[in-house]
């Protein structure tokens, strides 16, 4: 019998993570069932008052507006960056590729925020390129709008979504598409049918890298936002400083990290029965 | 790989602990930015033979924040009289031995006459007064009043900021109406918020961190925000072309402290350089560096630049104070403004 | 390789997302030349970069720091990351399911909820705070983005390498440095990448676990925000991307070298 020498590989992830990560979230969680304290942190007594808080038409408006948001951002980066990755996948430079694309974020955010103020303010570059050109007579209104929000976020987070896809995509057998294409499909349906399904892997991981941290964004719309900019990010920050709300701010948390974590398990469920068909377990593996 | 990975990690660790090992005595300060000239640090180091880390916030409540989750370490901090008495009543403060404070003669009487948050500074000495005003681009901009209802103007619609600060908006319309910006009365507040519903059909955004840049590149023609604030993002020729005006019906105003934590361990350092802040000479150094008005009587002899407006300027404004538990009437106007 | 024509379709969207990421660096870079401090251009001048180079040590220092962070918990978190895919994923073990959720929570928690939480857990234990919490802070929040994609590199890789291999008596550590490993390559390398990344930009966490004096540059660069980011970090900027390019073409060049060897 063959030692399981799988313990060994895990062991720093999970005693990183249970000291680092399980003891904080468990701080929260108890935090979410205590009473707040009138200047920030909680007094020990068991309430639900944050829960009950939860339920406002106001937080429900803002939920609403902040899912729109990512959406609408996750959907546009995932649209860049497939074809992206696809690009860096296929060529003969990959690792200099791949430095290009994340160089860039290598400078501090707040600079490259700038920048798009910059180019997109009411006299920046792009207004006056345009009116040069004379295709507009008076300025674009780009920024301090919904629209700025999503272009700035999907700026932020399409790297992080570019590499996970890469990953995967490198390691497909582009022999397939070819047989596909020889079966008579389409370049559209076989990257469909073929490509598509072999790195669903991937592209669940760039949708989480792009949709969850643009879910909880709060200075990029508190930077180029209009008058009615709040998201998720901004409300839990406010409890947490200016209101001093910790348990609430701790609920929200509590319940955004329950509800991410009940749609990622269905879909591991989804993901682990369908791979199961194909006859592939590489969990009894060394069993 | 293993033994990489440990030389690794014990490389950081030696990193990590060569960074704080120092011999000199050092003086730990927690404080906003720029709001103390480099060269005064520097000259308290030389005459002190001391070393000074200075840290830096960007908002009382961030400040608060860290400190009251557990963030520790520092010695001096510099909050906004509302919060001084927050962190009185959370037992965060040391109380001052004024004996090892001789320039406190020094201070303005009326403005200490003000201070109702810490009477008769047992915990904390002033730093600097002051309050947010208006600043108007005139190049761009004529015929107005000096006054808060320029945000009425539908002229400048999508030209204009407010901050993003409840207390500071709120403040604005309070005084406006003729009310006090620390009213908890919910008639009161409900006409306020009225007015602010009003200002926000105008103006582009609430915004307390990159509007002073829009302003200076011309993008905003009217913006609500400190001076120095604005005044330090304008390059020097063009301020000509603008002009800083507190609202005639007044403001909400700060006045920004010295305290030292509870849990300092180098109290006496701490004493030393409040003191030396309020050295007479040093702080006129500090008041021409923020053209803020003077609390330092005797300082005044020495200051040689104008300040962006004088302590008489503030007639009409009023402290913001702790609301205590009544803050939730503030949050929930301004959430129903805010979205 | 794969010679094969790259599709119209991607090639342009390559390149609009090249304009795309690029476009604010051009800008930056021509505002760290510009004499005004505000984005208006007032005339060409070295001043900023002047300034950099002979009056900006405290910049310097936390630009120093936040690159001994980034590469370290990046370092870290990657070694980590990685062996935890790895033994997930090929191995059974108890607790499989709760390890691989809890894996990839840190990336749901919102930010500022992590960061007042490691504050109020390493206040609890009286951690001195300072760039080795901080430290700690990064590693934590990138190991699920290594983990991740560590996990998705491997997921549909055809197992019976590996079986024919231990079948052959191949040793644990031979397998792991012979076949997995470079089999993860590309994946290690993206890991790397999204963790330097991530710890060179973070604010909200690092502020709440960095003690005295321990300031990185993205709170060097934040605690500037109300009284104007100086254009000195413009030129910051400009050098740091000329120098990451200037050392990526190197390395490639680098390992071409060697290859031809």
């Amino acid at each position: 019998m063959k030692k399981n020498y799988g313990y060994y590989y895990i062991t720093p992830l999970a005693l990183w993570l249970s000291l680092f990560f399980v003891i904080p979230l468990g701080i929260i969680f108890i935090f979410s069932f205590l009473e707040k304290g009138l200047y920030g942190g909680v007094n020990l007594h068991f309430s639900l008052a944050a829960y009950k808080a939860l339920i406002s038409p106001s937080l429900l408006k803002i939920l609403w507006a902040t899912l729109y948001m990512a959406t609408a951002s996750t959907f546009l980066i995932i649209m860049l960056a497939l074809p992206t990755a696809y690009f860096i996948a296929r060529s003969q430079h990959k690792n200099a590729l791949l430095f290009l694309i994340i160089i860039p974020f290598w400078t501090n955010f707040l600079i490259r925020i700038y920048a798009w103020i910059a180019i997109l303010g009411n006299n920046g570059f792009l207004n006056q390129f345009l009116l040069k050109l004379g295709l507009i007579h008076d300025y674009i209104q780009f920024l301090y709008n919904p629209l700025a929000v999503i272009i700035v976020i999907t700026y932020t987070y399409l790297p992080f979504a570019i590499l996970p896809l890469y990953s995967t995509i490198e390691k497909f057998d582009f022999s397939l598409l070819e047989a596909a294409r020889d079966l008579g499909s389409s370049k559209f349906q076989s990257i469909l049918l073929v490509l598509l399904p072999n790195i669903r892997s991937g592209i669940f991981s760039a949708v989480l890298f792009s949709f969850i941290p643009a879910f909880g964004a709060y200075a990029i719309p508190a930077l180029v936002g209009g008058s009615s900019s709040f998201m998720l990010g901004n409300i839990i920050a406010r409890e947490l400083t200016v209101t001093r709300n910790w348990p609430l701010a701790s609920a929200i948390s509590t319940v955004l990290t329950l509800v991410t974590m009940l749609g990622v398990l269905v879909f591991m469920r989804q993901n682990s029965l369908s791979s199961r068909k194909q006859t592939k377990e590489p969990s009894t593996n060394n069993a | 790989m293993k033994t990489k990975a440990i030389l690794m990690l014990l490389l950081v660790v030696t990193i990590f602990i060569g960074c704080s090992s120092d011999k000199k005595d050092t003086l730990y300060i927690y404080n906003w930015t720029y709001y103390i000239p480099d060269s005064i640090v520097k000259d308290f180091e030389h005459q002190y033979n001391v070393k000074v880390v200075y840290d830096v916030f960007s908002s009382n409540e961030e400040m608060f924040a860290k400190l009251k989750a557990g963030g520790k370490g520092y010695d001096v901090v510099f909050p906004s009289g509302d919060f001084v008495k927050i962190m009185i009543k959370e037992k965060m403060l040391a109380s001052l031995d004024k004996s090892k404070l001789p320039n406190i003669k020094y201070l303005d009487k009326n403005v200490l006459a003000k201070i109702s948050y810490d009477p008769g500074n047992l915990y904390s000495l002033p730093y600097m007064i002051g309050t947010a005003g208006i600043a108007v681009n005139k190049e761009k901009v004529a015929n107005y009043e000096h006054s808060s209802n320029i945000f009425n103007r539908k002229d400048l619609q999508g030209k204009m900021t407010m901050l993003d600060d409840m207390r500071e908006v709120l403040g604005l319309a309070l005084k406006s109406l003729g009310y006090s910006v620390n009213t908890t009365d919910n008639q009161q507040l409900a006409q306020a918020q009225k007015v602010v519903q009003g200002w926000k059909q105008n103006i582009l955004k609430f915004d307390a961190e990159s509007f002073a840049k829009g302003f200076a590149s011309g993008e905003f023609l009217v913006v609500q925000g400190y001076a120095e604030n604005i005044f330090l993002e304008v390059d020097t020729p063009n301020r000509s072309h603008i002009e800083f005006f507190i609202p005639k019906e007044g403001s909400a105003m700060y006045i920004d402290n010295m305290v030292i934590l509870k849990d300092s361990k180098n109290q006496d350092l701490a004493y030393a350089f409040i003191n030396y802040i309020h050295e007479p000479q040093v702080y006129a150094k500090i008041c021409d560096f923020l053209k803020l008005p003077a609390v330092n009587t005797e300082s005044r002899k020495y200051i040689k630049e104008k300040p962006h407006y004088q302590l008489e300027d503030l007639k009409n404004c009023e402290l913001k104070e702790d609301l205590g538990p009544d803050l939730e009437k503030y949050n929930k106007i301004w959430e129903e403004i805010r979205i | 390789m794969h010679n094969s024509k790259r599709g119209l379709y991607s090639t342009s969207l390559f390149i609009f997302t090249l304009i795309f990421f690029y476009t604010p660096l051009l800008v930056l870079t021509f505002f760290s030349f510009n004499a005004s401090k505000t984005m208006v251009w007032q005339g060409f001048s070295w001043q900023w970069y002047q300034q950099l180079f002979l009056d900006s040590p405290n910049l310097w220092d936390a630009f120093s720091k936040s690159l001994i962070i980034a590469i370290s918990s990046a370092t870290v978190s990657t070694i980590i990351g990685t062996l935890g895919a790895i033994g997930l994923y090929w191995y059974s073990i108890k607790f499989k399911k709760t390890i691989n959720l809890i894996a990839f929570l840190p990336l749901l928690l919102p930010e500022i909820i992590l960061g007042v939480s490691l504050l109020i857990f390493f206040a609890g234990i009286g951690l001195k705070l300072g760039l080795f919490t901080i430290f700690l802070a990064h590693t934590t929040f990138n190991i699920p983005y290594v983990f991740l994609i560590i996990m998705s590199r491997l997921d549909e890789f055809d197992n019976s390498i590996i079986e024919a291999a231990h079948d052959l008596g191949a040793k644990e550590l031979d397998v792991l440095f012979k076949i997995i490993l470079p089999m993860c390559f590309p994946a290690i390398m993206a890991g790397f990448l999204i963790s330097v990344t991530l710890s060179l930009e973070d604010f909200v966490i690092t502020f709440f676990v960095a003690g005295p004096g321990a300031t990185t540059l993205p709170l060097y660069i934040y605690s500037m925000i109300r009284f104007g980011v100086s254009p000195i970090i413009n030129c910051l900027s400009v050098i740091l991307i000329v120098g990451s390019i200037l050392l990526a073409i190197s390395t490639v060049k680098f390992y071409k070298y060697l290859f031809q060897k």
